[in-house]
């Protein structure tokens, strides 16, 4: 390396340094800004976003019985609207008995095996689309609220490892993106921050509502590095961080998303 | 009441019969007689699909609204309203709109069948475009004749597309 | 639950007002053709038609190809004449119907 090259290293280091820092001081704006206005009035618009479809369906999955000697989830929750209002919003937790990470669909299988006493939906069932998609819909408006902090602590610590560490064939983190190019194009979309307050969503590249870790999966994919499984630990942590990025955004559940 | 959609309006893979070469005439036709008719503009093979559904007649300009995005970021589901000038009495009304995508693998895409009752020829669906390209809607009206409008559609290429 | 719908309309009209009606469908709306991993493809399986009755009378009719997306909606207009249920009727491939009713009440 040369005389020249060397002295301009200290303004060329400076310029990184503004680079990486800026990413992490930009505001964190929901997925719906970076959606057409027209996608914007079609997700606000019962009488067009077809993911209200799965709230509906949800509505009704929660107040039957699974079997007639089973309770219904409404016989605990009675008055969802009010007694589930805000619960969506604290979501992935940590559970006391357990100490796994939860999120909402973790969350409302685990009480149909153990409350219920029936076998789980499955992730990605519309069963428990559905459910999650209702649960999450009462809680539309309302500010995310995870917790970050003691027993979820480690758990928000290796999302943002996953979040910030190179993966896959193309060698890209999550934040290279998502911090370092939001509002630039990939092909037709443009990047967002990778805020998930409108899952599960129905998305129209899958003509069909999915869960979080379903757009995860993709992301994934994209970047041809592992997909993990439905619910699996590295996208709980993920979702985690994802969901303290967006502390204080509105939940949007049921959204619509490209 | 016909069926909109016949087999017959499905895509030709053969080279040209005999009744397409007879509507081509027909368009050319009626194209030179009217210069002021914008029917020459329109590519061969859309103005082919369009005479299909209008047994060769050609379609004026004018009248007919085909409000679609020029630009839409996935063609699963693409917005389209249409309206048509008409008073929509018994003796002055849209019989039914037609909706053709020239690339689709199916060009034929849809057709709204109405009458007097509905007071006000428009109508609005979600479409699913292949790729981009150009997007017709051809109203027949009660007096016999048709108008169509057409647009220009591009469709981007999503990059975060789902293994499944 | 592969079918529901709904019809967002004004449940009241004075006589002669035109109404307008939007109609969202839950239907994958299967173009069909895909592999089916048994060397054989999908058939195609749509709802390939939406009929709607006013108080008996047809007032309009969709008639639906490969080109209408998934979960499709349609929006269309009719004059208030007199109270009276609307009703939705769709044909799916295969000959399967779907049935919804919404009453109009004339002012």
């Amino acid at each position: 390396m040369g005389r020249a090259s060397r002295g301009r290293a200290p303004a060329a280091g400076l310029v990184l340094v503004a680079i990486l820092l800026a990413p992490v001081q930009a505001e964190i704006k929901s997925g719906t800004e970076f959606l057409s206005p027209e996608l914007q009035r079609q997700q606000a618009d019962e009488a067009r976003n077809p993911a209200f479809f799965w709230v509906e369906q949800g509505r009704e999955l929660f107040s039957r019985k699974p079997t007639p000697d089973a309770q219904a989830c409404i016989t605990c929750h009675a008055e969802p609207q009010q007694s589930l209002r805000g619960t969506a919003t604290r979501y992935p937790q940590v559970d006391a008995a357990s100490g796994r990470l939860l999120n909402l669909e973790g969350r409302i299988e685990q009480c149909r095996v153990e409350r219920q006493g029936q076998p789980p939906f499955g992730y990605e069932t519309p069963e428990l689309l559905s459910l999650t998609a209702y649960v999450a819909s009462l809680s539309r408006g309302l500010p995310l609220d995870v917790r970050t902090d003691g027993p979820a602590k480690p758990f928000y610590e290796a999302g943002k490892t996953l979040f910030e560490r190179r993966q896959g064939q193309l060698n890209l983190s999550c934040t290279q993106c998502h911090d370092g190019l939001v509002g630039q194009k990939l092909r037709g979309d443009t990047i967002s921050q990778g805020v998930g307050t409108a899952f599960p969503a129905y998305r129209l590249e899958w003509n069909d509502v999915g869960s979080l870790h379903r757009r995860l999966r993709a992301c994934s994919l994209g970047v041809r590095a592992t997909q993990f499984d439905y619910g699996a630990p590295e996208y709980l942590a993920l979702e985690l961080y994802l969901a303290a990025r967006a502390k204080g955004l509105p939940v949007e559940t049921p959204g619509i998303r490209r | 009441m016909s069926s909109a959609i016949s087999p017959r309006s499905g895509r030709r893979d053969q080279g040209p019969d005999r009744r397409c070469l007879v509507t081509g005439a027909a368009v050319g036709l009626v194209a030179a007689a009217l210069p002021r008719l914008a029917a020459a503009e329109v590519a061969p093979d859309l103005a082919e699909l369009v005479a299909r559904v209008t047994e060769g007649a050609a379609p004026e300009r004018g009248r007919i609204t085909l409000d679609i995005p020029p630009l839409v970021e996935n063609g699963n589901s693409v917005d389209t309203r249409i309206r048509v000038e008409s008073p929509m009495t018994e003796a002055d009304h849209v019989r039914w709109i037609h909706l053709i995508a020239e690339k689709n693998p199916f060009p034929d895409m849809a057709r709204f069948i109405l009458s007097p009752r509905a007071g006000r020829a428009e109508v609005a669906t979600t479409l699913r475009l292949a790729q981009s390209q150009k997007v017709a809607a051809v109203a027949a009206l009660s007096d016999g004749r048709f108008v169509m409008a057409d647009a220009n559609v591009v469709v981007t290429l999503s990059a975060c597309i789902d293994g499944g | 639950m592969s079918f529901n719908a709904r019809i967002t309309m004004p449940a009241e009209a004075r006589a002669g007002e035109i109404v307008e009606i939007k109609v969202l469908t839950r239907h994958p709306m299967d173009r069909g053709g895909q592999s089916d991993g048994k060397g054989g493809t999908v058939p195609r399986k749509i709802l390939n038609r939406l009929t709607v009755t006013y108080a008996g009378e047809p007032v309009f009719r969709f008639d639906m190809h490969t080109g209408v997306s998934a979960n499709p909606f349609v929006s269309f207009t009719t004059k208030a004449v007199a109270t009276g249920d609307l009703l939705f009727e769709w044909r799916e491939d295969g000959g399967a119907t779907f049935t919804r009713t919404a009453r109009l009440t004339v002012t």
